[in-house]
């Protein structure tokens, strides 16, 4: 065992807490510049937005955790925000709500038994699964915006706030993590999940479901990633088929900013939270700077890259450390 | 005899269902076998087939190339707005440089990174896309660029956007003139076998002596060149380069690649089959244009065609392992 010494111990900290510091060192750059990024409705708007793509990642971390990756999230969400529309017009809101959230579990479960029971690579059947929801998407709407019923309520969960302070998104989106953090870290089925992602066959010797678990897993992302879209609808009061294109992979980097790893069994909920921030954060902070939006394109270009990059390499460091 | 059979239906199922299509349309519509609509047709093979050419290295090499979009849309524009100012010989081969550059961009990252996983590079080529396409958009100010047609100086683009030699169009023979030169490249190269050795298995590759690194390296370049490739063509007979120009070229060719029989598990595959896949994806496109079929549902398709190719290899895979 190498000796370590002060400075090594805090440049593995700051490693270790990567999205977290990178966050704290955003926060303190802003200080200088004099911009509104400092005031309570800018910080909890960036909160309220983040909020939907971080519904997302809830599910699609304990996806990444067992090992495997889901990129048909953006369908999932889409196809929930047109659903829960087009089904205002005939049913009551909390049911419509329902169609929109239930239909991708039914996403999740054929995405799960294509992927588990078949035994198929899941980058390129989740890659497959999003163009055909996309698809879908367009031919229900035409491609075109659509928009619920006028005088219904159901814009008011995106974007009414209680007691005219906290917007509602926000408090959904805690009450999601709660759920999410509690089911990994204090049920049976959370504590598998790690121990399928941390080594597949070990799990299965040791009597684990590892088939039911790992469908369930792509169950709760495509419920999560639809039950987004319906709330994405409600803020913006419109669903579309193109609001998803980009939503899989900036999640994706978003969790792995968090320090949950491609490779499985390492990492968390509350890891992909502060991971989501950071994109949160950047994005807000170079609005109010008005960087250019090409150069915020090329920002994140490079963001995404360096961030996919480095966990691949600290992978490449462990295999030839053993 | 019936063994033989299934074997072939087994090996050529994606290939088949697509031919199946196509021809049923052709019987339905008989407007689909008129000369204009083959004309039409042809028309579109050349920069679709070109990106999947290139594709099908890196498939082969276990990888999934998701930046062709962005350096199509990088490569067009730049390459058109260097014609005024240095010339149209330098800028076409500024052009090729800059596909190939990009190209090699994405393998120095992925081989500094040690990103060995089909899921790692996927993800690395997106992220380097969106860094390409931002690039395309900054550079116009995203607007859609033109080339002057009173220009004297676009001999080189309007021969390769309309020209023909004989009976054949010259982006047909840069089509031949490629495909002769990556067929010889695979097949009769030391490193075009590496290609398929490492992306069955790289360790394995490794440890018989072939240096993994360098193939990645020539994959990605490949494939960078050839999306290169790929945007001249398309904006030499458009006339136009718009800084998104290369979207859904990516998708569209690892469908072409895939319905052409190599396998997206990598190793197995050849630049013969991905023409044959690139031609039936375009003639079902255009047949399902025929048969009114909205383009949204041909989303739905190309997406299922993706899903049951990889679930039918995986099929495949398991019988052979059986058979053993």
């Amino acid at each position: 065992m190498r000796k370590k010494g002060l400075g090594k111990t805090i440049t593995s900290s700051i490693v270790r807490y990567k999205a977290a510091f990178a966050v704290f060192m955003m926060l303190v750059v802003m200080i200088f510049p004099r911009t509104n990024f400092y005031s309570v409705f800018n910080l909890l708007d960036m909160l309220n937005s983040a909020s939907i793509l971080m519904i997302v990642s809830f599910g699609l971390t304990l996806v990444i955790l067992s090992g495997a990756i889901d990129l048909s999230g953006g369908g999932s969400l889409v196809l929930g925000g047109i659903l829960t529309v087009h089904a205002l017009s005939v049913m009551p809101m909390w049911l419509a709500i329902l169609v929109g959230t239930l239909v991708g579990a039914v996403i999740g479960v054929v995405n799960g038994y294509i992927i588990v029971y078949q035994k198929t690579e899941p980058v390129i059947v989740t890659l497959g699964t999003s163009i055909i929801l996309t698809g879908i998407a367009q031919q229900l709407t035409d491609a075109h915006p659509i928009s619920p019923p006028p005088g219904s309520e159901f814009m008011m969960i995106g974007n009414g706030r209680l007691f005219g302070v906290i917007p509602y998104l926000v408090i959904i989106m805690l009450v999601v993590f709660v759920l999410f953090y509690i089911l990994l870290r204090y049920t049976q089925f959370g504590r598998n999940i790690y121990a399928i992602g941390g080594d597949y066959e070990v799990a299965e010797y040791s009597g684990i479901d590892v088939k039911k678990i790992k469908a369930a897993t792509y169950v709760l992302a495509g419920m999560t990633a639809s039950f987004a879209g319906v709330l994405l609808s409600s803020k913006l009061n419109s669903a579309s088929s193109i609001y998803g294109d980009q939503t899989a992979l900036v999640v994706i980097s978003g969790i792995v900013v968090g320090g949950t790893s491609l490779a499985g069994g390492v990492g968390g909920v509350g890891r992909s939270l502060v991971g989501l921030l950071v994109f949160a954060v950047m994005e807000n902070a170079m609005s109010m700077l008005h960087v250019d939006s090409y150069i915020q394109q090329i920002i994140r270009g490079i963001v995404i890259v360096s961030i996919l990059a480095l966990d691949s390499y600290g992978r490449k460091r462990r295999r030839e450390d053993v | 005899m019936t063994d033989t059979l299934r074997r072939v239906a087994r090996e050529y199922l994606v290939l088949i269902l697509v031919s199946c299509l196509v021809l049923m349309t052709a019987i339905i519509q008989p407007k689909f076998i008129s000369i204009g609509n083959m004309t039409n047709v042809m028309r579109q093979f050349g920069p679709l087939i070109m990106v999947a050419m290139g594709m099908t290295f890196v498939i082969i090499g276990g990888y999934i190339d998701l930046s062709v979009a962005g350096i199509i849309s990088l490569v067009g524009v730049v390459t058109l707005s260097l014609i005024e100012p240095i010339g149209q010989f330098p800028a076409l081969l500024v052009g090729l440089l800059l596909g190939a550059a990009a190209g090699f961009l994405n393998s120095m990252v992925i081989t500094l990174s040690g990103a060995m996983t089909q899921a790692e590079g996927l993800f690395i080529s997106y992220g380097m896309s969106v860094l390409y396409g931002g690039a395309a958009l900054m550079y116009t100010g995203g607007v859609t660029e033109h080339m002057s047609y009173l220009d004297a100086n676009l001999s080189i683009f309007r021969m390769i956007g309309s020209g023909t030699v004989g009976v054949f169009s010259v982006s047909f023979l840069i089509f031949l003139g490629l495909l002769l030169v990556l067929y010889i490249f695979q097949k009769f190269t030391y490193i075009g076998r590496a290609i398929s050795l490492t992306g069955g298995n790289k360790t394995a590759a490794n440890l018989t002596g072939i240096n993994v690194n360098k193939t990645i390296v020539i994959i990605w370049t490949i494939s960078g060149f050839m999306a290169g490739v790929a945007a001249i063509v398309l904006f030499s007979r458009s006339t136009t380069a718009s800084p998104v120009m290369g979207r859904g070229f990516d998708l569209n060719a690892i469908i072409a690649v895939v319905v052409g029989g190599t396998s997206l598990k990598g190793g197995k595959g050849s630049v013969a089959r991905t023409v044959l896949g690139a031609l039936l994806v375009i003639l079902l496109a255009n047949s399902m244009n025929l048969l009114g079929v909205t383009v949204y549902m041909q989303n739905v398709m190309k997406g299922s065609l993706l899903v049951l190719a990889i679930w039918l290899d995986n099929i495949k895979e398991r019988r052979q392992g059986s058979d053993l």
